[in-house]
């Protein structure tokens, strides 16, 4: 029995050549030679017209690096020769961005295996199949975009295309294997995540866990660091957005079993194809796993996924999805169990969408919940519904307008014991009252091809938010061009105004702070970057950014290193213990000797020396909260990528950047600045169906406070950490359900070296130390498989 | 804020399966006695936070400073002080006058000394204040009509000695003396 190749790594093909290249929809057929180890031997496109010549090429690039289950005759892996048609779509848009590929018919080869066309009446032979791939023209403030295939070979990540983000420019980790990210210098409450044009609170599971969106439902992540699209708006961060997979047109599935979880994801049409419904998931059994190791924690997590799409017309299709994610966080006790930490949201979305000449509207309407348990009875709730429409639309050749508008309400529920903590925790609590807030805004843009080699994007957006009684406008104009140098080279520049409203330090479902205290976050972007098709499926992106920040409320970085971090025996003198008559030494007040000057009075450290602990750091949390500061952050990012589903592929991604801080009269270094963060990844094909990958990770320490017996030392030890992959895969020709399927051995670990990190100095009077975590490493072995 | 922080990285350990969290200790309940430990503990750190903060490093002799409480109140100190900066020592004859000054200690490490307190009440603080270990605190402190009240311990339980008077000694790090005519004797 002959069986017919099947494309199992990255399908994508970029869209080619920006404004340079002709717009518009087109076709390529290339004729493709498959090895028997699923390897892409040969790839041309014979039809190709002269003046598709930028898509050919970029069509025979993607496809060099493509990976097949090899066609087989009677069991037998055998050479194949078939046609793929890549169609490309003009989708400055985005949303429109889909190109179609199908399996067609070749031409027999001495070893080749013959493959009915698709229009041929004898076409449907078993594994003939569409696939359904991107092609992209992309934003100009995108720095970065993986797609789901290529998240897959990157270690460290384990399957999750989230989880990807870490690696991309300008992103700098709190901690490592900490899922909490500044982002060219803005702190990670003003991060947004959205999912399919769905804001959701947070993107990972408890601590290091897994996205909480199913891996094979998500197509592809893209990070806007800065001056990002119009319809982007509210957060005066950058913008992690990633876009659901377009329903399937055949059945098919996933699943993956590791040691900590289970989960997956099928989907299948329905009605001769007018309808898809999907139903995925994920469930943790850690909690079983850790009280093998740990009798004192209960760590448990789960998340869903639903969607269902119904085309009412060829115009017109209707579409429900629902999604939420449940952590929980406990410790035991001999009587029950204590809630530290729990969390859990959930969105319905029901979108109608309505395609018209030229273009596409879209209205949709969300309903959600986020809560936090705290314990202790306290607890968090944000009930929230909104509306949004978007409207798509080509007004003339080379003009796009993209346009929207929504409204969102949100009401919280607000449990917290205030009575019981302490002031400074206190104040803190009362941040969050119980109360409903509203926003709304409208948005537009248009892609504008001014000249062949030009395009602009202008756009503005003006959004209102009501708290309290509280009100705020904000209005935010952007600014986007990409200009073709060359056929592989472009330059492109992004500038915008973002605004937000104050945010909590970590986003933690439910905790918004209420009544706009201290006004709006105001930040204003700008970068220009140079990307080149560098051929043979490598790109690189190098962009220079700078970003200013105005009232952010930023906790984390402005808790300047000053308190501990001196010589032995002395304090810092702007603590309430230190000395304070004597000369400081660096910033942040200095260091004082644990004598005092003759004449003048010492200072009273009967019990032990320091004052109660938490009357600083409590306090200074709790002011760092309140305060909102001034900023800025600058650099330079360079990303190059070698598709990683290609024989050998990788990336390099590293981030030259300086963040800092204006706050009480003082500039200072960002707390959670890193000088240089660099990833680098390489993923190789061992034949035989194995795949290995190995991804190393370095960042700059951390600022440190002053430190009298190492004056040169300002930054804490940097970190590196290795990240380790290797995988088995076996395809399985034919399945009770008559498809194919394939199934992997992956084995992944995640600091393999082991490494700790440095979080911050630690001194008493017998010296000063560093304070080490970790090491923070995941070992991971499973099995993954999907047909 | 802190506390999610807090669990946040012990979830990180905890996904590692390296956590050092265990299961919680059964404490005891934090009786009167310990009750007056903490919050003769706390009226005394709030002295010694009010004298760091208004008098230390200022010239010796003749003393008189308004000096506010962090987290809310205030506080007069006057009187006279001196010291010997070879010894690392400060004799003082002090008068703090507190008005509803607020002092907490939230310490996860040591959850059973955890306090949130205001005083109200006039002391005095007469004796040897010691920069350790090359000299030794020995301090007579006296409060008449004080008022100290809030929550000690964790879990949190109120505490409320109102208008009562304190006589406590200091000796290094032992502290001693009545709150409200009962012992109490902790060590700081």
């Amino acid at each position: 029995m002959l069986v017919a190749p099947k494309l199992i790594s990255d399908p994508s093909v970029p869209y080619p050549g920006g404004p340079a290249g002709p717009s518009g929809d087109r076709r390529v057929v290339l004729r493709l030679v498959i090895s028997p180890d699923g390897a892409v031997r040969e790839v041309t496109a014979p039809d190709s017209e002269a003046g598709d010549a930028v898509f050919a090429h970029a069509a025979l690039v993607s496809a060099r690096g493509w990976r097949f289950i090899p066609a087989t005759r009677g069991g037998v892996a055998i050479a194949s020769v078939i046609k793929f048609e890549v169609v490309f779509r003009d989708d400055a848009a985005r949303m429109a961005a889909s190109a179609n590929t199908t399996v067609g018919n070749a031409p027999a080869g001495p070893d080749a295996v013959t493959v009915p066309t698709r229009s041929s009446p004898a076409g449907a032979i078993a594994g003939a199949e569409d696939v359904v791939i991107r092609g992209e023209h992309g934003e100009p403030s995108r720095t970065a975009s993986l797609t789901r295939a290529e998240v897959r070979e990157i270690p460290g990540t384990f399957g999750d295309p989230f989880r990807a983000i870490e690696i991309m420019p300008g992103v700098t980790p709190i901690v490592s294997g900490l899922p909490f990210f500044f982002v060219r210098g803005a702190p990670p409450g003003d991060v947004g995540y959205y999912l399919d044009g769905i804001k959701v609170p947070y993107l990972f599971h408890v601590g290091a866990g897994p996205s909480v969106i199913q891996p094979g439902l998500v197509d592809r992540v893209d990070l806007y660091p800065g001056g990002y699209p119009a319809r982007f708006g509210r957060y005066s961060g950058g913008i992690v957005d990633g876009e659901a997979a377009e329903p399937g047109k055949e059945l098919h599935g996933e699943y993956n079993v590791r040691l900590f979880d289970a989960g997956g994801m099928v989907e299948t049409p329905f009605d001769d194809g007018k309808g898809t419904i999907l139903v995925g998931g994920r469930y943790s059994y850690t909690g079983e796993v850790l009280s093998l190791v740990s009798s004192g924690v209960t760590l448990n997590y789960w998340d869903y996924q639903g969607r269902i799409s119904y085309k009412l017309t060829p115009r017109d299709t209707l579409s429900v999805f629902a999604f939420g994610s449940y952590d929980y966080l406990g410790q035991k006790t001999p009587t029950g169990t204590d809630t530290l930490f729990g969390t859990e949201f959930h969105r319905v979305d029901l979108r109608y969408d309505h395609k018209i000449d030229g273009g596409n509207i879209r209205t949709a309407i969300t309903g959600g919940i986020d809560t936090t348990d705290l314990g202790d009875g306290q607890s968090v709730r944000d009930r929230m519904v909104a509306m949004r429409s978007e409207l798509t639309y080509k007004l003339t050749k080379g003009l796009l307008l993209r346009a929207g508008s929504d409204v969102q309400v949100d009401s919280y529920d607000v449990l917290l014991n205030v009575g019981q903590v302490s002031a400074a925790e206190a104040s803190v609590f009362n941040a969050f009252p119980s109360r409903t807030d509203l926003e709304t805004g409208v948005r537009a843009d248009v892609v504008w091809s001014v000249a062949p080699r030009l395009e602009v994007t202008p756009g503005i957006r003006a959004d209102f938010y009501a708290s309290q009684g509280a009100t705020a406008i904000g209005i935010d104009p952007r600014l986007a061009t990409r200009l073709a140098l060359s056929k592989n080279a472009r330059v492109l520049t992004a500038l915008g105004i973002a605004h937000q409203t104050p945010s909590f330090v970590l986003p933690v479902p439910g905790f918004q702070p209420g009544g706009l205290p201290g006004g709006l976050q105001t930040s204003v972007q700008e970068s220009t970057g140079l990307e080149l098709d560098l051929g043979g499926a490598t790109t690189a992106t190098a962009t220079v950014f700078h970003n200013a920040f105005y009232d952010l409320s930023d906790a984390l970085s402005v808790l300047q290193p000053t308190t501990g971090g001196c010589a032995p025996g002395t304090f810092p003198t702007d603590t309430i213990a230190g000395d304070r008559g004597t000369q400081p030494t660096g910033t942040g007040g200095g260091c004082g000797v644990n004598r005092f000057p003759p004449g003048t009075l010492g200072p009273d450290r009967s019990g032990g020396g320091g004052q109660a602990a938490s009357s600083t750091s409590a306090t200074n949390a709790a002011n760092a909260f309140a305060v909102r500061a001034n900023g800025q952050a600058y650099g330079f990012e360079l990303f190059i990528k070698r598709k990683l589903t290609s024989h050998i592929g990788g990336f390099l991604s590293y981030t030259l950047s300086r963040s800092t801080r204006t706050f009480g009269g003082q500039d200072y270094i960002a707390s959670f600045d890193r000088t240089h963060v660099l990833n680098a990844a390489l993923a190789f094909d061992l034949g035989h169906n194995w795949r290995a990958g190995t991804r190393f990770t370095f960042y700059t320490g951390l600022p440190r406070a002053p430190d009298p017996t190492d004056p040169g030392s300002t930054r804490l030890d940097p970190f590196y950490r290795v990240d380790l992959r290797l995988e088995k895969r076996w395809s399985i020709p034919n399945t009770f359900l008559g498809k194919k399927a394939w199934v992997s051995f992956v084995a992944e670990w995640l600091n393999a070296t082991l490494t700790k990190e440095a979080i911050g100095t630690s001194c008493t009077l017998s010296g000063c130390t560093e304070t080490l975590i970790g090491p923070v490493t995941i070992p991971s072995l499973g099995m993954e498989g999907g047909f | 804020m802190r506390k999610l922080v807090t669990i946040i990285c012990t979830s990180v350990l905890a996904a590692c399966g390296g956590s050092s969290a265990g299961s919680k200790p059964v404490v005891p309940p934090c009786d009167l006695t310990c009750q007056d430990q903490i919050g003769v503990t706390g009226a005394r750190e709030m002295l010694k936070l009010i004298y760091n903060l208004g008098l230390q490093g200022q010239p010796v002799g003749n003393q008189d400073a308004m000096a506010p409480c962090p987290l809310g109140g205030s506080a007069h100190v006057f009187g006279t002080a001196s010291s010997n900066a070879v010894q690392g020592s400060t004799t003082v004859q002090l008068t703090y006058v507190l008005d509803q000054c607020v002092y907490d200690n939230v310490d996860p490490t040591t959850p059973t000394q955890n306090y949130a307190l205001t005083v109200t009440g006039t002391f005095t603080e007469t004796g040897t204040l010691a920069v350790q270990p090359s000299s030794t605190t020995a301090l007579g402190i006296t409060g008449t009509d004080v008022t100290i009240s809030g929550t000690v311990d964790d879990p949190a339980v109120m505490y409320d000695a109102a208008d009562c008077a304190l006589e406590l000694q200091q000796n290094g790090n032992d502290l001693s003396g009545t709150i409200c005519t009962r012992s109490v004797g902790v060590s700081l």
